[in-house]
């Protein structure tokens, strides 16, 4: 129940009670006058008068009154609405737009205010944390390039025994998927502090698709899996071509690597109330409901054991998701376990996106 | 062939140094930005790697620097910052490659290389490496007398590896050229087409012409 129907059942409430006490008042009152004034049977005589009297003049009183309550109570609380109103739209990307406020200092500008002062603190907070992603991952470079150039200076060592040979070979398989990482992770934080400015240009939308289907095959051939275009519609959208033969290929990858032997994959790309759909499905294990919401995390792994066999950098839908959050775009997973996962992507078609994410 | 290494950091500058003097360069390394300008205008250099993040004057402004004193050597950017406005605008100050840290040695000898041979490319629309030739305007390829069938990828997989032919080829430069990419997507892409066309060109024919490079890289050329 709403603060604004329980304040008028109590107003109500309150008027009814008022009303009872006029009416006995005023029963006492006509009471006294009859038997002052000698008359017979005064009392059936004051109950009708005093009943008339409270109905002519106490209910209509009493509807005014609620009226005036309903009304009183919505204005109170009107500046309550709209400001759940702004604050549903807060999330973590806004933290900088302040609520609105009317600057005129009752209790609840003084509320608004402070809940802009908690959100802006937030928002450093938030700054902090992607600025220290951006830094730390930065910083990692260096050695990582170190490490990766002493590796393979090593490697090229041909006195090297074939025991270290080895070894070094695997250092530098997993300081390459260290450098992917690194990599992933810097492009998320550079997206998250707003530092990338996507070239926006009309691409066509069905000749990377088409790229990214010939590729999917040859990616696909390997473990016996089929993968097929179920619809390519001639689709232009307005977008930074290389961010979206990432996002493609990332998709196709994923279907591929999170899929059985012999499996299938299917993708398509259609016109669906004025945004281009490109949907991507394949025959995997399937995502267990529980962790579906989970998928585009950060290093979100669904599986621990499953995910020794696949070698990604854990960041794939995470940076896809970014890719489509800054063409103004949708995505969405639908899977459940032991059953086919669909990724599907919306953008739209008019629109032009902001250059920035 | 004799090349300018620009970068602070002493490791790297001191690995670059040996892959490059293993393929044959002469290395010269400085550390920060106001000696590569002086080390550039005392020494006609082949080609330059220059890092952008120096202490003091930094990559970006050496670069320009260079450009305006009418100095064309070749080159090559590193950077740690990696990022697609960047090499953007190190390309617009006037480099002739990019590439972001951490990099595969190989990828950076195969670029070198690339860069200090710019120019030497055959102007011929038929290349050819032993007995392999690739027709650029009918798209034609042939073994011998048999005619090869390509996809319109392997074809240009293959139009890269014979422009480069004899030179180390990395998979990031390959993604680059080929694939247009200029991130790693992390996939055994450029592995598997490779395989294909090495079944295409190579199989049924002798000598072997598309060898692996251990490491990170692939290589056409007619003697392993």
């Amino acid at each position: 129940m709403t603060i604004r129907m329980r304040l008028t059942l109590w107003y109500a409430g309150i008027l009814i009670l008022s009303l009872l006490v006029i009416g006995i008042g005023t029963y006492r009152e006509i009471d006294e006058q009859m038997r002052h004034d000698h008359r017979r049977a005064p009392t059936e005589h004051a109950i009708g008068e005093t009943s008339e009297m409270v109905f002519q003049v106490g209910l209509p009183a009493v509807l005014l009154g609620l009226l005036g309550g309903w009304w009183l109570t919505r204005r109170a609380l009107g500046p309550v609405k709209k400001l759940t109103d702004a604050a549903t739209k807060i999330h973590e990307r806004n933290l900088r737009e302040p609520l609105p406020r009317t600057n005129n200092g009752d209790e609840l500008d003084q509320l608004t205010k402070v809940f802009n002062d908690t959100l802006a603190r937030l928002d450093d907070s938030f700054m902090r944390i992607h600025e220290f992603t951006l830094h730390a991952s930065h910083e990692l470079k260096t050695p990582l390039t170190i490490l990766r150039g002493e590796t393979e200076t090593a490697l090229r060592d041909e006195s090297l025994p074939p025991a270290e040979r080895e070894r070094a070979a695997s250092q530098l398989d997993e300081l390459r998927r260290l450098a992917r990482i690194v990599d992933g992770l810097t492009l998320l934080a550079k997206a998250d502090t707003g530092q990338i400015t996507l070239a926006m240009e009309p691409v066509k939308l069905e000749e990377l698709v088409r790229d990214n289907f010939a590729d999917a095959q040859i990616l696909a051939e390997l473990q016996g899996i089929q993968v097929e275009l179920a619809a390519c519609e001639e689709i232009t959208v307005c977008g930074d071509r290389h961010r979206l033969r990432q996002l493609l290929l990332n998709l196709a990858d994923n279907a591929v690597k999170y899929n059985q032997s012999q499996g299938k994959v299917t993708m398509s790309l259609r016109r669906v109330d004025n945004t281009a759909e490109f949907s991507i499905a394949n025959t995997g294990a399937g995502i267990p409901p529980e962790m579906l919401p989970r998928v585009f995390d950060r290093f979100f792994r669904g599986d621990p054991a499953h995910s020794q066999t696949v070698d990604g950098c854990g960041l794939g839908l995470s940076i896809a998701q970014w890719i489509v959050s800054a063409h103004n775009g949708t995505i969405k997973i639908e899977s459940a376990t032991m059953k086919p996962t669909t990724v599907t992507i919306r953008l739209p078609l008019e629109e032009f996106p902001r250059g920035k994410a | 062939m004799r090349v300018l290494v620009v970068e602070d950091e002493k490791k790297t500058a001191s690995f670059v140094r040996k892959a490059l003097q293993a393929e044959g360069f002469a290395v010269d390394v400085c550390h920060n930005g106001d000696d590569a300008l002086a080390a550039a205008r005392a020494t006609p250099f082949d080609g330059i790697v220059l890092d952008i993040m120096l202490p003091g004057r930094d990559g970006l402004s050496v670069l320009r620097q260079l450009r305006e004193r009418k100095n064309i050597t070749p080159v090559l950017l590193l950077s740690a910052r990696g990022e697609v406005n960047e090499r953007v605008e190190g390309l617009n100050a006037g480099a002739d490659d990019y590439l972001p840290k951490p990099f595969e040695l190989v990828e950076l000898v195969a670029r070198v290389r690339a860069l200090t041979r710019r120019g030497g490319e055959t102007k011929s629309t038929v290349l050819r490496v032993a007995d392999l030739t690739l027709d650029t305007l009918t798209r034609q390829a042939q073994r011998g007398e048999t005619s090869i069938e390509l996809t319109a990828r392997e074809y240009r997989l293959l139009e890269f590896l014979m422009r480069s032919a004899g030179r180390l080829c990395g998979r990031m430069m390959i993604l680059e050229k080929v694939w247009d990419y200029d991130f790693d997507p992390g996939t055994n892409l450029v592995d598997v087409y490779i395989r294909r066309l090495r079944e295409k060109i190579d199989a049924d024919f002798e000598p072997k012409l598309l060898h692996t490079v251990r490491g990170a890289g692939y290589v056409l050329k007619e003697t392993p």
